[in-house]
């Protein structure tokens, strides 16, 4: 019907993971307990942004100061409240769990070529200096009998990048993402960006971009199918 | 065209001057906020605009310290802006290294509250020095209260029979906005027309890097940059065209990527004669 797998998928996916369960597998158990731990170091429910929103206020109110503005001059006399809310806004990542977003996104199809998703916009702020980077996010995994909604990974982009965040960790927490949910036979994941943290301060490289990557599985083993995408990402 | 002919109508007319008269060709040149509109005075510590009466009737001081509202003399309130701006030129507060130094413990803790606000664990291992780094960055971010446009300038400035356009453009200006303490970032071009004194070239993109490393609004740093070379050279006309990409708009918000916002100002032959206006931004666009 449709060309649907249905009914038939459990098995293959059961012959899959006993036969690729040594490679694949034990990466992806791996990248799991890394993304536990990240999940688990921080969470933010939404309900506590009000609850929290003065305390970053008053702290944004000392830093004009210390900075040796004028707090009472008519620029300025709502900042606090505009930056700790857009400070909240850039970090309504940790709002966000995965699993809610996909759930019901994941379909059956008997698709075994390469999908890429390549030139998602993503901004997020470095750990170190809370100072924005961003760029592009280029994802492609290879389908085993499931398939997510496209939107879907730009949505777990937005999740993991609206944090305070490390580049390579972006990348690895994307790729793990959609490596639990799919358990598809390879991801691949490149991410392209620029930091301000570089450009606006320290060396001032102004053109300077960083690119990491991440493959798991068929990606990572066979140096053809890395090929392919990064043929048709990186153009 | 007499040589003086921008800083002569300025200070004899100063609010029609700076408000514009003919339809700006760029995308946006907002006019001076009216006086009653920013009745709100400030600080002069970025002056321009935000040097405006704190109460009716006042006007803000020679040189009042940052943090405290400007004091008050009766004056009339239409030469109050341009007066600010020239007053606010030449005596900008600065802020010093060591003010820097001793404030950092403040910033960093600061940091610290926010980190913990936002729901993070200030002791992992990559936001342990996070706060001290953040605080820098800030501090590196409005050093430009830290510099005086008259060092940068007094000794680069040299008598050249020269009266033709001179124009630096592609001037890359990182700033930050005052209303979301987010980036502001984009290129700025400068052209003037000299009155027999040049700049040195370089100078004018650290105008450019004063103005900008401040809390700011585009509109507001677009002028600040005219008027300084205009203060400085008394040129026969000044152009400044500014287009930028606001992180607040494309980060949160509307989050719109590919949006650029373009300021210009225009002073002296610039504003008055169509054709030189015409060639600055021919020249810029090229």
């Amino acid at each position: 019907m449709n060309g649907h797998c249905n009914g038939k998928i459990s098995n293959t996916v059961e012959d899959y993971n006993r036969n690729e369960k040594k490679c694949f597998g034990d990466l992806a158990v791996e990248m799991k307990k890394s993304a536990v731990i990240c999940e688990q170091e921080f969470s933010r429910k939404k309900t506590e942004d009000e609850s929290r929103l003065p305390a970053i206020e008053a702290a944004y109110s000392i830093i004009l100061r210390e900075l040796g503005e004028d707090t009472d001059r008519q620029g300025l006399l709502r900042t606090p409240l505009r930056a700790a809310k857009a400070m909240q806004f850039l970090t309504k990542g940790y709002h966000e769990n995965v699993n809610d977003i996909l759930n019901d996104a994941i379909f059956d199809e008997d698709h075994d070529e390469m999908v890429i998703v390549k030139d998602i916009d993503m901004f997020s702020l470095c750990e170190h200096h809370l100072v924005p980077f961003f760029g592009k996010v280029h994802i492609g995994y290879l389908p085993n009998q499931k398939v997510v909604g496209l939107s879907k990974l730009a949505r777990i982009v937005e999740i993991f990048s609206r944090r305070l965040q490390v580049q390579e960790r972006l990348t690895k927490q994307i790729a793990t993402a959609v490596s639990e949910a799919l358990q598809p036979k390879g991801v691949a994941v490149v991410i392209e960006a620029a930091h301000m943290c570089m450009v606006m301060r320290g060396v001032q490289k102004i053109n300077t971009r960083t690119v990491t990557s991440t493959m798991l599985g068929l990606c990572r083993e066979d140096p053809k199918t890395r090929e392919e995408f990064l043929s048709l990402t990186m153009r | 065209m007499s040589p003086d002919a921008c800083v002569r109508t300025r200070s004899e007319n100063p609010s029609p001057k700076l408000t514009p008269q003919v339809p700006s060709l760029c995308a946006m040149e907002r006019a001076l906020p009216t006086q009653q509109k920013d009745a709100e005075a400030t600080g002069e510590l970025n002056g321009l605009f935000d040097a405006m009466m704190r109460k009716p009737g006042g006007r803000p001081g020679q040189a009042p310290p940052a943090q405290t509202p400007a004091e008050s003399t009766p004056q009339p309130t239409s030469s109050s802006s341009s007066c600010s701006v020239t007053e606010s030129w030449r005596e900008d507060r600065t802020r010093s290294v060591e003010d820097n130094e001793m404030s950092l413990p403040s910033l960093a803790t600061a940091y610290t509250s926010i980190l913990r606000g936002l729901g993070e664990d200030p002791l992992r291992q990559g936001l342990l020095k996070t706060p001290r780094r953040a605080a820098t960055a800030m501090q590196f971010f409005t050093k430009g209260y830290q510099e005086k446009i008259i060092d940068v300038m007094n000794d680069a400035i040299f008598d050249e029979d020269h009266d033709e356009m001179v124009i630096v453009k592609d001037i890359d200006m990182f700033s930050m906005c005052e209303h979301h303490l987010v980036p502001i970032f984009g290129r700025v071009h400068i052209g003037y027309l000299p009155d027999k004194r040049v700049l040195g070239l370089s100078k004018l993109a650290r105008i450019v890097e004063i103005y900008s490393r401040r809390l700011q609004v585009q509109e507001r740093l677009t002028k600040q940059i005219a008027v300084a070379i205009t203060e400085a050279l008394k040129p026969a006309g000044v152009g400044v065209v500014i287009e930028a990409t606001h992180m607040c708009m494309v980060m949160r918000g509307v989050q719109k990527m590919n949006s650029k916002t373009v300021t210009s100002t225009m002073l002296g032959v610039f504003r008055e004669d169509p054709k030189t206006r015409d060639e600055f931004l021919t020249l810029i666009r090229g």
